[in-house]
């Protein structure tokens, strides 16, 4: 019978080789636009030290051991002479091997003080992303299933309410409401998950939830949009007619389809949710970057300001390529998303 | 809370249609209000905001102290009304900051040839990943503390934003016939921009304008909050908040009243970009700030990321 | 139509009534339909006319807002019309299948089409995942797709029109459905293509019995392929009959109309502009024949009540009160040949008087 419609050459690469080729490719660009990026933003952190007017030397001194050649000396000593760009190369193939410098105050190295404070806010990031899934997903999801009824009109309110709430905010409600009025959770510190999950659980969901709330409305609002377009289109219908049950048609073919655009969004607002987390290590008292940024920039701690700033410029560009990636991989035509 | 017009109001024109939404009219009667207090605020204030009472500490809301009184016994609707000007003015500065760095360069780009337009370009995407808060922080590490420095990358980073939305629409127009048509009889580049170009774009600078107001008016209040740029007895917003957060379990209502003072600011903010939104239309904007949340520009981000790069 | 199903029906509709937007207007009034076992029957109307709302109803798959407001549909005599959704799931796939025309779209553009069949068969025949890949490649052979261990990894932005509704056969057919629905499935592909895939269905038909409800506008495709016509106009069923007894000696106006304009000109396409007129609204509400307003052969008695279907030959209905009258033929055939003065069509319009004569 048929003839003539295999129009493709044969003994081209096999389509599925050919797509991880495509993907790898994709990854790769996204690197190369990265990269720039990184560089781009590490020298902006970088120039940061040389533009404040303070002198390291006379800083780590004191007033009293300041003289212009115990300066001299310390400027030498630091690498402070050299022009700044050799500077920052110097910096930054440090950096890459982990080597931050020294916190001018405490000489504590930078990487190990990061090291100490990074796993509180990961984890507060971390269980945050998962609960703006939990909660935005399911929301959005049967907000799309029942559209147009009172769950429906419901979510579409308190997203809207929630979203002009700063996550500080939320964070302070959620502060009186669980551990002041009600007394249920603490309201500040930190425990890590070695001193056991349920403590730490118990001292990182309220920040977590206050960080993950903007995020889950915002998710939720996409997912309902983009989910409800996708329900009306004909593969779904081909699906249903195929026999295939409700609920794997839900799950397999509609959420996998109308879940890219939320997650762009996810990704797109993970730089706010860092910025959340520093409010929130405020609000609940809690010993992360933020706190470290903060204490380093009061006392104009250069080397700790500019290693946090490339750990979480960084972090963020990371968590940008990754999403991008899971976006490659979900979607393999390019018109591939109906919204 | 969004103010989506419905039915025929979506098609007038005109100055004034905007206002006939209901919740534009209320955004504009609450913005009014917050610019009066940023201008009037320090000298209308019934008490002076400094002054300490031993006699009143948490005190509820009375005739005297019509919002009560903070942990030294201040007049919480004082400190408010005399934080409002340094609030407002450096929120004012990023957004000045960002529209003029970003705007004419996102005109220009795309009369200056393409490769201009290509590094443009990276650099905008490269500045719209870094996470601002961090940035402006880290400035006052350099600059000393001051609101005034901390703002400053902020509006640094908000300027792709006005880039994008000015070159988007600049290129938009740029297409247009009548442009090629004042070209043709020999209008020169630079009075085809004011004349036509301009014109067109402002509305959707507009837009962007009332959006990053309100992500701005959130970073002073929460740079404030974490104690950036303010010496402690001068009063901010953010500042009052953090202060009230160290009272909890003596005044627990207290944070709510600069937390709603934020939220309806920032809300009336959303209202009006929304508003105007309507006017110019959809689809006719490209907005593309991670950190900035509005929610109808986000999915029109979201559509256009579907795009292959290639 | 009344009377016991024959024991071989596979899928039997009577007096189907739906409503559309919210049942602000009926689309089809009073469908009655059958197919038996081994049989290929054929929808022929044009656009709008509520061929594949027919289709979408017997496959449980209404669009939002339209509802069976009468009638009933039974798919092997068993009564189908309010079957729950549990119902239909077990039905999908190993009691019907379908075929759409635009099967691109029936795809889920992000997964290869060959998971997608696997998925069907995993599901519905608990088929473990090695042997469901292998099962697929044989359907995939069966439907005649070339080298099909390279297409089960092509996403479905990578195959042709015709390549994906061979694809969409191979999945309808994968767990040997009794019925197989095609609406309007080789309309989109160019006349090769459209004549492999009516071989592949007469083959299916041949050698598994597959019952096929087939939709089409194109007269030409259903006389190859079909066993039986129903001609839809305006939702109404108004005519049906074997296939040879339609295309020889249509009863109805508008069939006669419809088989002068195939035979016009390049198929399918230019119907409407050699029919004057327009078909009435959906919804809209006529006493008489809904046809009458555009029939060159229209009466009195057309316009004063509903006109039922009447018996012709045995299995040979029409709904027309002229469809015995002998004269009917000629006046429509001089109507038409009034209509089409000018070359090219003179000669045609002239022949088509000679045949309507004979």
């Amino acid at each position: 019978m048929a003839v003539a419609e295999l129009t493709s050459a044969a003994g081209a690469i096999a389509p599925r080789r050919r797509r991880v080729r495509a993907t790898a490719s994709r990854i790769g660009g996204g690197l190369a636009i990265l990269i720039p990026i990184l560089v781009l933003s590490s020298f902006i952190t970088y120039s940061l030290g040389a533009l404040s007017n303070s002198n390291p030397a006379a800083t780590i001194l004191g007033q009293d051991a300041a003289t212009p050649a115990t300066v001299a000396r310390l400027d030498k000593a630091l690498g402070l002479d050299k022009p700044l760009i050799v500077q920052y190369w110097d910096w930054l193939t440090q950096a890459a091997q982990g080597h931050l410098g020294t916190s001018y105050f405490t000489q504590i190295p930078v990487s190990q003080s990061i090291a100490q404070r990074l796993p509180v806010d990961l984890s507060i990031a971390i269980l945050a992303v998962i609960l703006a899934i939990l909660i935005g997903g399911t929301a959005g999801t049967v907000a799309a299933i029942r559209r147009g009824g009172w769950f429906d009109r419901g979510v579409t309110l308190v997203c809207s309410a929630v979203s002009t709430l700063p996550a500080f905010v939320v964070g302070i409600i959620l502060v009186v409401v669980f551990a002041v009025a009600w007394r249920l959770l603490p309201a500040n510190g930190y425990v890590g998950p070695t001193g056991g999950i349920f403590p730490w659980l118990q001292h990182i969901i309220l920040p977590s939830l206050a960080l993950s709330l903007q995020v889950a409305a915002d998710i939720a609002r996409q997912l309902r949009t983009s989910l409800v377009a996708v329900l009306e289109q004909n593969y779904i219908v081909g699906a249903r007619v195929r026999g295939l049950p409700y609920r794997r048609i839900l799950v397999r073919h509609a959420l996998r389809n109308a879940s890219g655009p939320a997650l762009t969004i996810l990704g797109n607002d993970f730089p706010l949710m860092l910025a959340g987390a520093v409010a929130a290590e405020a609000v609940f008292s809690l010993p992360g970057l933020g706190q470290l940024l903060l204490e380093a920039a009061q006392t104009r701690d250069i080397p700790v300001v500019q290693g946090v700033l490339l750990v979480v410029s960084t972090f963020v560009i990371v968590v940008n390529l990754v999403v991008n990636t899971v976006l490659n991989l979900l979607y393999r035509s390019s018109d591939g998303i109906a919204a | 809370m969004s103010g989506r017009a419905r039915g025929g109001r979506r098609y007038l024109t005109g100055p004034g249609s905007m206002l006939r939404l209901p919740s534009a009219r209320i955004a504009v009667v609450i913005l009014a209000i917050v610019v009066f207090l940023a201008i009037f605020g320090g000298t209308l204030a019934p008490q002076n905001p400094l002054a300490i009472n031993a006699n009143d500490l948490f005190q509820g809301p009375s005739l005297h102290h019509l919002l009560g009184t903070d942990y030294l016994g201040r007049d919480v609707l004082s400190r408010l009304m005399a934080g409002t000007r340094l609030s407002v003015l450096t929120a004012f500065e990023a957004v000045a900051i960002g529209l003029v760095l970003g705007g004419p360069l996102g005109i220009a780009t795309v009369f200056l040839g393409r490769w201009f337009d290509f590094a443009a370009n990276r650099v905008s995407d490269a500045l719209m990943t870094l996470p601002s808060i961090f940035f402006a922080v880290a400035v006052t590490a350099a600059l000393g503390n001051g609101l005034v420095q901390a703002m400053l990358p902020v509006g640094i980073l908000l300027a792709p934003n006005f880039f994008r939305v000015t070159r988007a629409a600049t290129l938009e127009y740029a297409r247009a016939q009548y442009v090629e048509a004042a070209e043709l009889l020999g209008a020169s580049k630079v009075h085809i921009i004011r004349v036509h170009v301009v014109r067109k774009v402002l509305p959707n600078l507009a837009v962007m304008t009332a959006t990053a107001t309100a992500y701005a008016l959130l970073a002073v209040s929460f740079l404030t909050f974490l104690g950036i740029g303010v010496q402690p007895p001068a009063p901010t917003w953010g500042g009052i908040l953090s202060s009230d957060l160290d009272y909890l379990n003596l005044s627990p209502w207290a944070p709510f009243i600069p937390g709603a003072l934020i939220a309806i600011t920032v809300g009336a903010l959303n209202a009006l970009a929304d508003a105007f939104r309507d006017r110019t239309g959809p689809g006719t904007l490209v907005l593309a700030d991670p950190v900035i949340k509005t929610h109808s520009t986000l999915a029109l981000e979201a559509a256009d990321d579907r795009q292959p790069a290639a | 139509m009344t009377g016991n199903p024959p024991p071989d029906e596979v899928l039997g509709i009577e007096d189907l009534h739906i409503t559309v937007h919210d049942g602000a207007a009926t689309a089809i009034r009073g469908v009655s339909l059958s197919v038996r076992t081994g049989e290929i029957v054929g929808l022929v109307g044009e656009s709008g006319s509520g061929k594949t709302l027919t289709c979408r109803a017997a496959l449980g798959v209404l669009p939002p807002g339209c509802v069976i407001s009468q009638g009933t549909i039974s798919f092997s005599r068993e009564d189908v019309t309010d079957l729950p959704r549990r119902g239909w799931e077990r039905l999908h796939g190993t009691g019907m299948g379908a075929v759409f025309q635009d099967p691109a779209s029936y795809l889920n553009p992000n997964l290869t089409v060959g998971g997608q069949l696997a998925e069907v068969l995993r599901v519905k025949q608990q088929l473990p995942r090695g042997q469901a890949h292998r099962r697929a490649v044989e359907l995939f052979t069966a439907v005649g797709l070339h080298d099909p261990e390279r297409v089960f990894h092509q996403i479905p932005a990578e195959l042709s029109g015709g390549m994906l509704q061979r694809v969409m056969i191979a999945i309808a057919i994968s767990c040997d459905p009794r019925l197989l629905i095609a609406d309007e499935a080789t309309t989109a592909l160019d006349v090769t293509i459209q004549a492999e895939i009516i071989e592949l269905l007469l083959d299916l038909r041949d050698q598994r019995g597959l019952a096929v409800l087939f939709v089409s506008h194109d007269l030409a495709v259903i006389r190859e392929l079909c066993d039986r016509v129903v001609v839809f106009y305006a939702g109404e069923v108004v005519e049906t009959g074997p296939v040879d007894q339609i295309i020889e000696r249509p009863s109805h106006p508008y069939t006669q109309a419809l088989l002068r304009v195939a035979s016009v000109g390049d198929y399918g396409r230019r119907e409407l502009q050699v029919i004057p007129g327009q078909p009435p609204r959906v919804g809209a509400e006529i006493a008489g024949c809904r046809f009458a307003e555009r029939c060159p052969a229209a009466i009195a008695a057309c316009q004063t009540g509903p006109v039922d279907l009447i018996r012709l030959a045995p299995g040979h209905q029409a709904r027309c009160v002229r469809a015995t009258d002998p004269e009917l033929a000629a006046i429509t055939a001089a109507a038409a040949a009034a209509r089409t003065p000018q070359t090219p069509q003179a000669g045609q319009a002239g022949l088509d008087a000679e045949m309507a004569a004979r």
